[in-house]
């Protein structure tokens, strides 16, 4: 009896060690040093309102594997203004490539498609080969370079249209980069970083490659 | 701030004078488009603008001190590219579109006092000056997405005609910064917008309304075609026209938005 009593809570202490939640080990943070930029990029493509243009509420068609630096070159004039001054466009370069970046280590499954952005401002806009020389330029400028944490983690770099004329200071409360606030302070002799600086604080600039 | 109305007279009173200035100064076209130049939008922006008179609007000219005005060339059916902007002189005759050139005078009609001096510009034979801008067109397969050499782009606004290379590329050529005039009482557009018309051998054309165009940046915009293949009985045009800037769309519903009916609200963060 002693012996089945014992092999009954040696069973039953087997079962709970299997059955009980194991402590989660900690998800690794993926930062500049332990990720690598994505190659590739997956894209929702969404369908056109009546008028022709991609509508962020119409259904994903298909998801286009996008070459990522290309993405980030189609993406850029589309967001940012590609008359606007050459720091204005890096500044919005890094923000893209960042945003995009992070979503790519988080991607989501809508309508049984799964994807790391969609083409729409959900997302970005992107349309395909809509790319421009000035914002390519400016793409490539920064293109050995992330925007990160101090520890170098990957963080979504989010921005806004903000006002015109305006360094759009409530933007910088929100760690959000305006748009026009970009160009703004271009204009007014400040670089990249120092616009990258203004709204989004406590990160700094990180080469990989 | 009121609106002046302005009569077509006064309006093409401004557009010689704009010539006039553009005569004096024959070094204005010197590095055009690349050369930094006060972006309009800033302009038209604060500034009172004339309400249209209709048939005018196209005549509504840039007028802010020290713009580059330059007269659009004239049409060059078989040239690769639009003249220099240093080549580009004001019309002595009248060089409108073929479409809004006035009739001929008839070779019995007798000569009259207007044959022997030039008849005072006016709105509706005078070309309209544009900024110019350095724009260039890719043409693809749309399928495959392959370079199209050969292909012959013209520019509808200008009638300039082009042809690809063998990368698919035509050569940069100088193009007329239009924007909409509707728009321009409301709020200025943050590019001008062109359109192609595209035709390839083989090829439904292809015709590609919107491109963008700027003040002080080289623009490109791609051109899908698409093969005719056996099947296709009907055969016709392929349409793109490209979107507004979301930029300028934001900027456009917040001009109008009353504090009684926010809708979305303005733009915040």
């Amino acid at each position: 009896m002693k012996r089945h009593y014992a092999l009954a809570v040696a069973g039953a202490v087997t079962a709970a060690t299997c059955l009980s939640p194991m402590p989660k080990a900690q998800a690794q943070i993926a930062t500049v040093y332990n990720t690598s930029e994505p190659p590739t990029i997956r894209v929702a493509i969404r369908g056109l309102n009546p008028w022709g243009e991609p509508d962020p509420r119409g259904r994903v068609m298909w998801v286009q594997n996008v070459p990522f630096n290309q993405y980030c070159e189609d993406v850029l004039p589309n967001e940012w203004i590609p008359s606007w001054d050459v720091d204005a466009l890096k500044a919005g370069a890094m923000a893209i490539k960042m945003f995009a970046w992070y979503h790519h280590l988080h991607p989501v499954t809508i309508d049984g498609f799964t994807f790391d952005v969609d083409n729409t401002t959900n997302f970005q806009t992107f349309e395909y080969l809509s790319r421009q020389p000035e914002t390519t330029a400016a793409v490539n400028a920064i293109r050995n370079f992330a925007y990160v944490k101090p520890n170098g983690e990957i963080i979504e770099l989010n921005y806004r249209a903000g006002d015109k004329d305006s360094p759009n200071w409530q933007y910088r409360n929100a760690q959000k980069m305006a748009q026009w606030g970009s160009e703004f302070w271009a204009k007014q002799g400040r670089t990249y970083v120092q616009i990258l600086q203004f709204y989004y604080m406590d990160r700094r600039l990180q080469q990989y490659r | 701030m009121k609106r002046r109305k302005m009569s077509k007279q006064v309006v093409g009173y401004s557009i010689v004078g704009a010539m006039l200035l553009a005569l004096s100064a024959p070094d204005l076209g010197k590095g055009l488009a690349l050369t930094h130049v006060h972006h309009p939008a800033q302009t038209y922006h604060h500034k009172s603008v004339p309400t249209l008179a209709p048939g005018s609007a196209e005549s509504i000219l840039p007028t802010e001190p020290g713009a580059q005005l330059l007269a659009v060339g004239p049409s060059t059916p078989g040239g690769s590219v639009a003249p220099k902007p240093s080549e580009v002189q004001p019309p002595g005759p009248p060089t409108t579109p073929r479409a809004e050139r006035p009739p001929s005078p008839s070779p019995n009609q007798p000569p009259g006092p207007a044959d022997s001096a030039a008849p005072p510009p006016t709105p509706t034979n005078l070309q309209p000056l544009y900024r110019l801008g350095k724009l260039r067109i890719h043409v693809i397969d749309g399928r495959t997405t392959k370079p199209l050499s050969g292909a012959e782009v013209v520019l509808i606004e200008t009638e300039q005609r082009l042809t690809t290379d063998k990368d698919g590329y035509t050569g940069w050529f100088e193009a007329p910064i239009i924007r909409n005039p509707r728009y321009r009482p409301l709020i200025q557009e943050l590019h001008g917008q062109l359109g192609v018309v595209v035709y390839k051998n083989g090829y439904r054309d292809s015709v590609h309304l919107g491109i963008r165009i700027h003040d002080e940046a080289p623009a490109q915009a791609t051109v899908w075609m698409y093969k005719i293949g056996p099947g296709d009985t009907r055969i016709e045009p392929v349409l793109y026209e490209e979107p507004y800037h979301h930029l300028w769309l934001i900027d456009l519903a917040d001009r109008f938005r009353s504090k009684s009916q926010l809708g979305e609200g303005f733009q915040h963060p």
